[in-house]
């Protein structure tokens, strides 16, 4: 399946499929990937899907589309290819299917035991080269060697290099299936199989395997435990042939009648032991065997670079097991920090609730009425604010495209004011809003932007709470023919101070203390983004802030004409 | 005549000062308030409450707890900490309560508190 991965940028980690057609990458709510980039255009990029692969092409931005640092206007993507938009960076992989494919009806370990295992048994080790010898590829070139080999090395360090790059983003089947890609480019072989030695039970398991195009599967692909044991134990690669000399070119010999298979295994050797072998074969059939006069086809040569190649793969899964449990440690710590927060939030709700509910008890045991209400009041006061706190988690933790329907701002802000005055009320905050007559309808989802106001009106109260004179006030800024329509809630309260600003907008980032779940600022920031516009602030600290919700009018930034906005 | 045992709250969130602040008065006793650490230091200075109520659950516990016992004079208030503190850390004379609390016991052992205190 094709992937674009975010490495960098503000959607970083997030992973965007590219099945189907018409895929668009861009600023604005109608892309298929939207990116919160400023430095990207609205309608930045588009992904092709053409007989040749996955073609990316840029779509006339202002700031260009770069692929491995090169502007492109159209590119064939390559697994591995970085595609630069804005300030965003990410990763293009295409990893085919066949890792998906259970590996158990491929491949088969045969024992001495084994039925099946006659003609894998008889295949007997030709040549033998250690991990040592193996890694002196990577010494000065030999000017004997064939040119086949030195290629093969230059591109096994291209290869580490790569494998080293991708595999930050990729799981281990992407990988393992690369290094078959690889190890299929450079060796004319008609099977492939890596096997990975499990963790928990020390033995060896398929984990990828390839054919040829166009080679006949041939059924299972047996591989001699004599062989792996010998591989494992003694840590050296070896290349096998079951042909027979005695009786090789003997026309009732079987080599004529069976034709040939010869096979590499080679140790995955890693920097603290051996994760894996890499088992390839080939066949030659007997017509062939006749007509050459010659049953191999594998040299020591491909012996060497195999056992090379074994390293670097090595390297290359240790590397990407690292990565994987480092992520997953970073997403156990994550989620405790998570839990840790939230508990902290509903534990201060169910104490307030305590608290009211202990009044009501005291109300209705001494007959006081007084007593009864504020309690009350209290218990209702926490039923909201749980509700408040189960809809923004919902809200931050789902994606979803908004439902646009053409609709009244002034309606929308009014009834977010309403809701709001007997908080500002008790809390002695004049809330006022400015209602615009001149507003056409714009697209919006009324829900989505009410809760996207509510959060930001609410911190503007409590920012200006006990302060004197204390006013928030909600108003819109808009000019016909502009790309965004501004809603502007300013208060006179404390303000945010500079090295604060850029924090607000993370989850759990509350200056609020046990008012706030740091859940508010984040929910608004998703709505606007979501909506195609996003939502910045300035403040003053001991004056003010000033938060301003852009929401796109649906007005293209190059023809200034309306146009029409997707869902 | 003396006056009547005091309590001061020292503790942010606003419903749970309310609570304390209704339940304790109609039972006879003085209150102060306070939202925060700095605050309640100064009022504790100033008053030497019989029974202190800390909420020190943003606050390193073990600090603050100090602090308000010398802004005290110590053998006077008797400290009642609200927090995520075992009960087993609390300094000698102090009194830990982990959240969630149910708010009985608290008024219960505040007013046993201000009782001895009197």
């Amino acid at each position: 399946m094709a992937t674009l991965f975010v490495m960098q940028g503000r959607d970083k980690g997030k992973r965007f499929d590219l099945r189907g057609e018409g895929i668009t990458l861009g600023r604005d709510g109608s892309n298929r990937i939207q990116l919160n980039d400023s430095e990207i255009s609205r309608r930045h990029a588009e992904v092709r899907r053409t007989s040749e692969g996955i073609v990316l092409a840029d779509l006339a931005s202002s700031n260009g589309t770069f692929v491995n640092l090169e502007k492109i206007g159209e590119r064939l993507l390559k697994n591995g290819d970085r595609v630069q938009i804005g300030r965003t960076l990410l990763l293009f992989t295409d990893a085919d299917d066949r890792s998906s494919v259970n590996l158990a009806h491929d491949v088969d370990i045969v024992g001495l035991a084994s039925a099946a295992a006659g003609d894998v048994e008889g295949s007997r080790i030709l040549k033998s080269v250690s991990h040592e010898s193996g890694s002196q590829l990577f010494a000065a070139p030999d000017p004997a060697e064939s040119p086949w080999l030195a290629r093969a090395r230059s591109n096994l360090q291209v290869m580490y290099r790569t494998a080293l790059a991708v595999s930050h983003t990729l799981d281990i089947d992407q990988l393992l299936t690369r290094i078959l890609d690889l190890i299929f480019e450079w060796v004319e072989t008609d099977r492939g199989c890596i096997m990975l030695v499990d963790s928990e039970t020390e033995e060896l398991a398929p984990a990828a395997s390839r054919h040829r195009k166009g080679a006949r599967p041939d059924g299972k692909m047996s591989i001699s435990r004599t062989i792996l044991d010998y591989v494992m134990q003694h840590k050296e690669g070896v290349l096998t042939s079951d042909a027979r000399d005695d009786e090789r070119w003997n026309p009732e010999g079987s080599i004529v009648k069976l034709g040939v298979r010869e096979a590499i295994c080679v140790p995955m050797q890693g920097r603290y032991g051996i994760v894996g072998v890499i088992y390839i074969d080939t066949y030659t059939p007997p017509g062939e065997v006749i007509q050459q006069r010659a049953a191999n086809k594998f040299s020591e040569e491909h012996l060497k670079l195999m056992v090379a190649i074994g390293h670097q793969a090595a390297l290359a899964v240790e590397d990407t097991s690292y990565y994987s449990a480092m992520v997953q440690a970073e997403r156990l710590a994550a989620m405790g920090q998570t839990i840790a927060t939230l508990s902290h939030h509903i534990k201060n709700i169910l104490q307030g609730i305590r608290g009211g509910s202990y009044l009501i008890e005291e109300g209705l045991k001494e007959e006081d009425n007084d007593v009864v209400r504020r309690g009350w009041r209290i218990v209702e006061k926490n039923q909201e604010r749980i509700s408040n706190l189960v809809m923004d988690m919902l809200t931050f933790s789902k994606d979803r495209v908004p439902e646009l329907i053409a609709g009244d701002l002034n309606a929308t802000l009014a009834d977010v004011v309403e809701l709001m005055q007997s908080r500002a009320a008790e809390t002695e905050v004049q809330l006022a809003f400015q209602r615009r007559d001149d507003l056409p309808p714009f697209q919006f989802d009324a829900d989505l932007l009410h809760k996207a106001v509510l959060n930001v009106v609410t911190n503007a109260i409590d920012a200006c709470e006990k302060r004197e004179g204390a006013r928030v006030e909600v108003s819109v800024e808009y000019e016909p023919g502009e790309r965004f329509v501004h809603i502007v809630v300013a208060d006179n309260g404390e303000g945010i101070a500079a090295e604060d600003l850029q924090r607000i907008f993370s989850v759990f980032e509350s200056k609020k203390g046990s008012r706030g779940t740091g859940l508010g600022l984040p929910v608004s920031q998703k709505i606007m983004r979501e909506h195609g516009g996003d939502i910045r602030v300035e403040s003053t600290p001991g004056v003010g802030s000033r938060f301003y919700l852009e929401l796109p009018t649906g007005v293209s930034s190059a023809t200034g004409e309306p146009v029409n906005q997707t869902q | 005549m003396s006056q009547p045992p005091s309590v001061l709250i020292v503790e942010p969130s606003a419903d749970e000062r309310e609570v304390l602040r209704t339940v304790l008065a109609r039972r006879g006793l003085r209150i102060w308030e306070a939202t925060a650490v700095e605050q309640g230091l100064a009022l504790a200075r100033e008053h030497h409450p019989d029974v202190i109520v800390l909420d020190a659950e943003e606050h390193d516990g073990d600090e603050v707890e100090a602090r308000f016992s010398a802004a005290s004079t110590g053998e006077r208030s008797r400290l009642i900490v609200l927090g995520r503190m075992r009960a087993g850390r609390a300094a000698p004379g102090t009194q830990a309560i982990a959240k969630p609390y149910h708010f009985a016991p608290l008024v219960h052992k505040i007013e046993q508190l201000a009782a001895k205190a009197a």
